[in-house]
């Protein structure tokens, strides 16, 4: 190793002297735009918290490894604000009111309507946008909140492509059964479920409503035995899903179509179960094979591959739905040519691009174009969900009757 | 008819693991008169070391209880002597529940840190597998649950009634000055007491890794319901939680069944309020220091 001699010394700092003001600038150059919020990273939502905020944390990545974002001529870095609310609304609160009070101007969402109703109060009163795709309720969208924009439909528009799935099968079902448990998400799209079926010709032979933490559900699995429905559709969610699909595995509950909104889109879910998950139905709002183009990424495949290349843990719609809504900010931004908080908002309202995500444009509410964003159809097959509604994205044909479970491969 | 006999032996299985989870929280409240708020966490660590050795070393989580029950015991004693006794010793046993309330916050996070946050499942090849006794079905998992939960709490109750330590720690539960005067080390009692009880939630844990998915915030719900069952079924013995256990599975699908799916929590607050109000020791209370 070459001494450090006077010489030297003397050469080294006469260069950084002359370098430090031409790399001042530099560094004064890029602005820093902070997105706050708060997601969970542990507790009971953590699962799918952890899938946005991935999702958040690789578009994030991504602007700034190609140098930042430009709006209206200048060139900002991203910086992304986000603490573990530990799945818990009051913590989360809590952390929201603290960023608003640093004077943070944009927000993500967290995971699950019960976090993101009340966050939404806080950041609505502040009159500062937040951009999320972790709730569905009903109850954030129709309180008149003008800030607030969500990526999903309501939960009570969430079930509009369900039923026209339902009626697509042959032989046609013709009862079903809803479990649903007591939270906001999952009854109010328990009860836009029930409202849709029967609007869509479908006979109600039960509906479940579960505390929101569930351990047995073997009273419910004796009822569905009684009356056997043609479909159960359980809105629950993703844990509480696997415990009810591992009680019916384990009773011999057989259902020809068991139709869960959450739970069978992780991989965990289906490790879990393995053959058994075979048939199972689920929600899907994005696929990475859907041929969507983005102004960022390029493509939804492009963005799959961008998100592999950086992260182990594997990629889920909430991930895809994460990075959208940060792309969402990059475009109501160069659209406002604006970063304040309020023109971003009004460029948020009459947004109508083309992202990963596919389409996105919101209602004069702030939840996503029912049409536009609602859910395509899933069912598990060979370990692997495969779109089988709506005929245009179709990936697979769909297994119906679904086999007993005795009976599966 | 049919119903109700489903009813019934889902309540009896499912009460069965409620037993075995809440036996070492009775124990310790009955011994110690330490609320153990610890205890659901405690739980969940048995279930996530029987899915370590069952996903690492492929042990099927049955003949994973021993080990576990063995790293537990031993982690509990130290826990005792080192954390729970010193508080107490320092201040009083107030000091101790909050000194287990910290206690599950940090193992809570513990466990995110190792196994993330993600809800896990165990699933031997026969977890899925049931058997139609007449107009009654009934999975493997729970029936070996619940045999599992009886072996276990038999074990503990011959344990407390037919060895020298057993009649050591009843002892020490009756009158711990009257222990010390007959030349017991009382403090080393506790920490047997301890870890006994920590092994015994640990092979709760394995079971229940078997029967439901688990993920780190669940440890609340297994502190409460063990605080519901001992409640119930009277502070300090294996009969009393196995009773208590038993009577609130039943209790809790009944409702279920008669009332609906919603209400089962609203029934098994509602018993612990009217218990506490009616006979605060439970229904096969004794005097240990715990129920007085």
């Amino acid at each position: 190793m070459a001494k450090l001699g006077r010489r030297n010394f003397v050469k080294l700092a006469g260069a950084a002297a002359v370098a430090a003001p031409l790399i001042r600038p530099a560094q004064a150059q890029a602005k820093k735009l902070v997105f706050g919020g708060s997601v969970p990273l542990s507790g009971r939502a953590a699962e799918t918290g952890l899938n946005v905020h991935h999702g958040y944390q690789t578009a994030i990545k991504f602007f700034n490894d190609k140098g930042g974002v430009e709006i209206a001529g200048e060139k900002y870095m991203l910086e992304l604000r986000m603490f573990d609310d530990a799945s818990d609304p009051a913590r989360a609160t809590t952390l929201i009111q603290r960023q608003i009070d640093e004077g943070v101007d944009f927000y993500l969402g967290s995971f699950g309507s019960n976090i993101v109703l009340p966050t939404a109060a806080i950041t609505e009163r502040a009159k500062k946008p937040m951009v999320q795709a972790g709730g569905g309720s009903d109850q954030i969208f129709n309180q008149g909140f003008r800030y607030v924009f969500g990526l999903f439909p309501r939960a009570t528009k969430q079930f509009i492509s369900s039923v026209e799935f339902f009626k697509s099968i042959a032989p046609r079902p013709k009862t079903f059964a809803v479990i649903m448990t007591n939270d906001a998400f999952s009854k109010t799209q328990g009860e836009g479920a029930i409202n849709d079926c029967k609007a869509g010709g479908f006979e109600l032979t039960d509906s479940f409503q579960l505390p929101e933490q569930i351990t047995d559900v073997s009273s419910v699995m004796a009822s569905l035995r009684a009356k056997t429905p043609d479909m159960v559709i359980c809105t629950t969610h993703d844990q509480n899903s696997l415990l009810i699909t591992r009680q019916m595995i384990a009773s011999n509950t057989n259902v020809p179509l068991l139709y869960q909104t959450l739970g069978p889109q992780l991989q965990t879910y289906r490790e879990t179960l393995g053959k058994y998950a075979g048939a199972i139905c689920v929600q899907i709002y994005w696929d990475d094979r859907a041929a969507y183009k983005d102004k960022f990424f390029g493509s939804a495949g492009q963005f799959a591959a961008y998100y592999r290349q950086h992260n182990t843990r594997p990629l889920a719609y909430h991930t895809a739905g994460g990075a959208t809504c940060i792309t969402l900010y990059v475009h109501a931004m160069e659209a406002a040519k604006s970063t304040k908080p309020d023109a971003v908002r009004d460029a948020l309202a009459v947004l109508d691009v083309d992202t990963l995500y596919g389409r996105v444009k919101f209602t004069a509410q702030g939840d996503g174009d029912a049409i536009l964003l609602g859910p395509a159809i899933g069912q598990v097959q060979k370990g692997q969900v495969e779109l089988v509604f709506p005929a245009s994205a179709k990936t697979a044909g769909l297994i119906y009757p679904s086999p007993k479970w005795t009976e599966k491969t | 008819m049919q119903l109700v006999l489903q009813t019934l032996v889902d309540g009896l299985v499912l009460g069965g693991l409620y037993s075995l989870a809440a036996i070492g929280f009775s124990l310790i409240f009955g011994v110690m008169n330490v609320v153990n708020l610890s205890h659901g966490v405690i739980v969940l660590i048995g279930a996530y070391l029987s899915y370590f050795f069952w996903q690492t070393l492929g042990v099927d989580p049955l003949l994973s209880i021993p080990p576990v029950m063995a790293v537990l015991f031993c982690l509990g004693y130290v826990y005792q002597r080192g954390l729970i006794q010193l508080a107490v010793d320092r201040s009083s046993l107030v000091a101790s529940m909050l000194v287990t309330f910290g206690v599950a916050l940090m193992l809570r996070n513990l466990l995110v840190l190792i196994f993330s946050p993600d809800f896990k499942s165990i699933t031997p090849s026969w977890a899925f597998t049931f058997f139609v006794i007449g107009p009654v079905t009934v999975d493997l998992v729970r029936i070996s649950a619940l045999c599992a939960s009886l072996v276990l709490l038999s074990l503990l109750a011959l344990a407390l009634h037919r060895t020298g330590i057993g009649r050591v720690i009843r002892a020490t539960a009756q009158q711990d000055l009257a222990a010390r005067l007959c030349g017991v080390d009382v403090r080393h009692v506790y920490g047997l007491t301890f870890g006994m009880s920590a092994a015994f939630a640990g092979a709760s844990g394995a079971i229940l890794g078997i029967v439901m998915p688990f993920s780190p915030p669940d440890e609340v719900h297994w502190t409460i319901n063990a605080f519901v069952v001992v409640t119930l079924g009277g502070v300090g013995s294996p009969s009393g939680a196995l009773l208590g256990g038993l009577l609130l599975g039943v209790i809790s699908t009944a409702t279920s069944q008669a009332i609906g799916p919603a209400f089962p929590n609203v029934m098994m607050f509602l018993i612990l309020v009217v218990m506490l109000l009616v006979r605060p020791a439970g229904l096969l209370g004794n005097a240990f220091s715990g129920s007085r």
